[in-house]
């Protein structure tokens, strides 16, 4: 199997698996407790029925659209997610590049493996920065100044992880950040030979842009769950939120709001945007999937603030029914680092050309010229 | 595993998964990206129940309706599929005789391996030709006018083609038109060496409606995914439709509506039926199912035009759904291709006869003595 054989999410998984060492697979792969929400986040795109239009007689479609201020080329981008490097030596400069290739926004997250000036000499490309609020409060005002100096162009605080999700892969396989070869994870690493000789002869494995203000999971092995029960400050709330937005003064994103109540007191404190999602499944498991959830907060806050579906997109039809349930955007991580460690830059390009063509060809399916064609009228729910 | 073993339309796509080379197989068993789409079309009919009413002394019960101005014994057609003859070296022969066996409704695909003059030398029951709006237009005239003067009685344009699916499991298999021998489809064809000495020895695999303007498809090897993005034209419009329709001049359709909206501009342009299709989940996935959608069209059009449910018929009792709701009729393309696989005429044969059997022992349980005693009373409707 090679990146030619992959054609969509599973091929992908399938490769990536072949590739990594399997406590690494499964950090990707896994989600929180039973995975229940995990499963559902996909599913629920699944009670929702495109309805075409025919003989509209369209040629091109565009797929454009606009968030943070920034016009993307295809309404999905790649989701700000932590530790690249893992996968593919190249880590978050290959994706960084390939979404510039593809004309959509690259995400990066605090636990990047690449620091925000490397990633602002790589690419000119849209760029989103992903805000963990740590206990020391020194590294929040340090993150948006260096954000803003490297020309970021939104920024999104994620809120659905005051506390770590559990993952029990994680647990089972002693996932660890760097990766640590215990007796038991040995052989694991063992039998990928070419992922221990490509992490060790390239460039060390470092949080990137915490690494000054924090040894752990730099050069003290932490578990992720244990860095971010650690690090991470569980009072963070409404006013420091506020005080990013104020500090960092440009289109800003909450990352994981899930109810209507709270899209309102986004609005209130003066996001320009939120991202609905549940971490991918990762956080709290039995949650609502983001998709699920996502007409009622359109219907109520769609024309006050830029809406952004991420977690269990994995298909061009997705995207599209997205939109036009209200969503602006979606993201995805998952399938693009299962991309990314299947074929690193070539992957996170093969990926994203293969959703350019499905929504092309969706579009066109749904004789919809632009996505501002995609409305309520266009999907039916089914119980 | 014999023909006479098969019961329904699984017993038949599992002959047919026996007889056919696998991509050859999977072109036909498979649909679009996750198939999600495909397996609604017949999960749907799981969500309404049938209410049957009891001591109405039917002891005769009539199948006929009546579409496109044509009497059908059944209330079922044939729908118009390409490329028959890979299937059975008989093909569309095989497929017209059994048609006509049972006075019902053959549909010829545009992509069709044989001509439709020789199918109307051969048959003299309704026939119906399905047609796609190519680039080149003297390909579209001389479809047009050849179908006209071997006087079939239906022209249906096929509108939810205007690029190809994403049939992932045809990009796996390589599957292509005229079918290639690639390494790696080399041994699944090797395994079924009946269908390669069939397909060698009993006539030229030819595309007869197209073959004279384009090369693709019989002697350049072309997925067909690929011959509809870059064969057909992707800028079809309304205006186009109603040129086409008063061109023809006769009963004309629109096959892969699935919008109300769209439902009454059929009417508008002089349409005289729609088929609510979605290329049996084989276009767009994630897309409506046609049984989903069908009472809302019945009502926005029925009394104007033949209203035909397509796609995802496994069962007799399904069809009695469709029409319970308003269809005029039902029609699909799986439900005979399977037999056709596996048993040529003999299986297309067998297989209409089930559907018989089960519409009529069906309407008797149903209290129903003609397809006009089904009404939406007969239905209820779980999820509401």
């Amino acid at each position: 199997m090679n990146l030619n054989d992959c054609h969509n999410f599973n091929d992908f998984r399938k490769l990536a698996k072949k590739n990594l060492p399997s406590p690494i697979f499964h950090y990707i792969d896994g989600g929180a407790d039973d995975e229940i929400t995990l499963k559902r986040n996909t599913e629920a795109f699944d009670k929702c029925d495109l309805i075409p239009n025919v003989l509209t007689g369209i040629d091109k479609p565009d797929l454009s659209t606009t968030i943070f201020g920034r016009k993307i080329d295809m309404p999905i981008f790649l989701s700000p997610t932590a530790m690249q490097r893992l996968y593919d030596p190249e880590g978050d400069k290959a994706s960084a590049r390939a979404a510039e290739k593809f004309g959509t926004m690259y995400g990066m997250s605090t636990m990047a493996t690449t620091s925000i000036e490397e990633i602002a000499n790589v690419s000119s490309g849209p760029k989103l920065f992903q805000l963990y609020i740590h206990k020391d409060k020194s590294l929040t005002d340090d993150l948006i100044e260096r954000c803003k100096r490297a020309n970021f162009d939104g920024l999104c605080l994620t809120v659905d992880t005051i506390v770590a999700g559990n993952r029990e892969r994680d647990h089972r396989t002693g996932f660890t950040t760097p990766p640590k070869l215990t007796l038991k994870s040995l052989i694991e690493f063992g039998i990928k030979p070419k992922w221990v000789f490509n992490y060790f002869i390239n460039k060390k494995f470092e949080l990137a842009n915490v690494k000054h203000i924090t040894d752990k999971g730099t050069n003290i092995t932490k578990s992720v769950i244990d860095y971010v029960n650690e690090q991470y400050d569980p009072k963070m709330n409404w006013n420091d939120a506020e005080y990013c937005i104020k500090k960092w003064n440009g289109p800003f994103a909450l990352k994981g709001v899930m109810s209507v109540e709270d899209a309102k007191k986004a609005i209130d404190i003066g996001c320009t945007a939120i991202i609905i999602s549940n971490h991918g499944g990762r956080q709290l498991d039995g949650s609502v999937s983001p998709f699920d959830q996502l007409k009622e907060i359109a219907d109520a806050v769609g024309d006050k603030i830029e809406i952004i579906l991420d977690s269990g997109v994995r298909r061009g039809t997705h995207v599209l029914k997205a939109i036009a349930a209200g969503a602006k955007a979606c993201s995805f991580g998952k399938m693009f680092l299962f991309s990314l460690a299947a074929g690193g830059q070539a992957g996170v390009e093969r990926v994203l050309q293969n959703m350019y063509n499905e929504l092309e060809r969706n579009m066109l399916l749904m004789g919809c010229k632009n996505i501002k064609d995609l409305n309520n009228s266009k999907i039916k729910f089914r119980k | 595993m014999k023909l006479s073993d098969c019961h329904n339309f699984y017993d038949f796509r599992k002959l047919a998964k026996k007889k056919l080379p696998s991509p050859i197989f999977h072109y036909i068993d498979g649909a679009a990206d996750d198939e999600i789409t495909y397996a609604r079309n017949t999960s749907a009919f799981d969500d309404v129940d049938l209410v049957p009413n009891v001591l109405r002394g039917v002891e005769n019960v009539d199948l006929s309706t009546t579409i496109f101005g044509k009497k059908l014994d059944l209330p079922f057609y044939l729908a118009p599929t390409a490329l028959q003859r890979l299937f059975h070296y008989d093909g569309e022969r095989a497929v017209g005789k059994a048609a006509q066996k049972f006075n019902t409704m053959f549909g010829v695909s545009a992509l069709a391996t044989v001509s439709v003059e020789e199918i109307s030398t051969m048959i003299d029951t309704p026939k119906m030709f399905q047609f796609y709006f190519h680039k080149d237009r003297g390909l579209n005239d001389s479809c047009l006018e050849r179908a006209k003067a071997a006087k079939f009685d239906v022209m249906a344009l096929t509108v939810d083609t205007i690029t190809g699916g994403n049939r992932e499991r045809d990009l796996r298999t390589g599957f292509t038109s005229p079918p290639k021998l690639t390494l790696s489809s080399l041994f699944s064809f090797a395994t079924k060496p009946m269908w390669g000495i069939n397909y060698l020895t009993k006539g030229k695999f030819e595309l007869p409606h197209l073959q004279d303007y384009v090369k693709e498809g019989t002697s350049t090897n072309t997925s067909i995914g690929n011959y509809f993005s870059t064969m057909l034209d992707q800028s079809m419009n309304w205006k186009d439709a109603e040129k086409l329709c008063s061109q023809w001049g006769g009963h004309f359709a629109l096959k892969g509506v699935m919008s109300v909206e769209d439902a009454k501009r059929a009417v508008d342009i002089g349409c005289t039926g729609i088929m609510v299709s979605n290329h049996g989940g084989r276009q767009l996935d994630g897309s409506r199912s046609p049984f989903d959608q069908l009472a809302e069209i019945v009502d926005a059009v029925g009394d104007k035009l033949d209203v035909i449910c397509e796609g995802g018929i496994h069962r007799g009792t399904h069809i009695l759904k469709a029409l319970s709701l308003g269809a005029k009729a039902c029609s699909g393309g799986r439900l005979y291709l399977y037999a056709l696989a596996a048993a040529g005429q003999a299986g297309v044969e067998r297989a209409l006869d089930q559907y018989r059997k089960e519409l009529e022992r069906d309407m008797k349980l149903m209290g129903c003595a003609k397809i006009s005693d089904l009404n939406r009373n007969n239905l209820r409707f779980r999820n509401k």
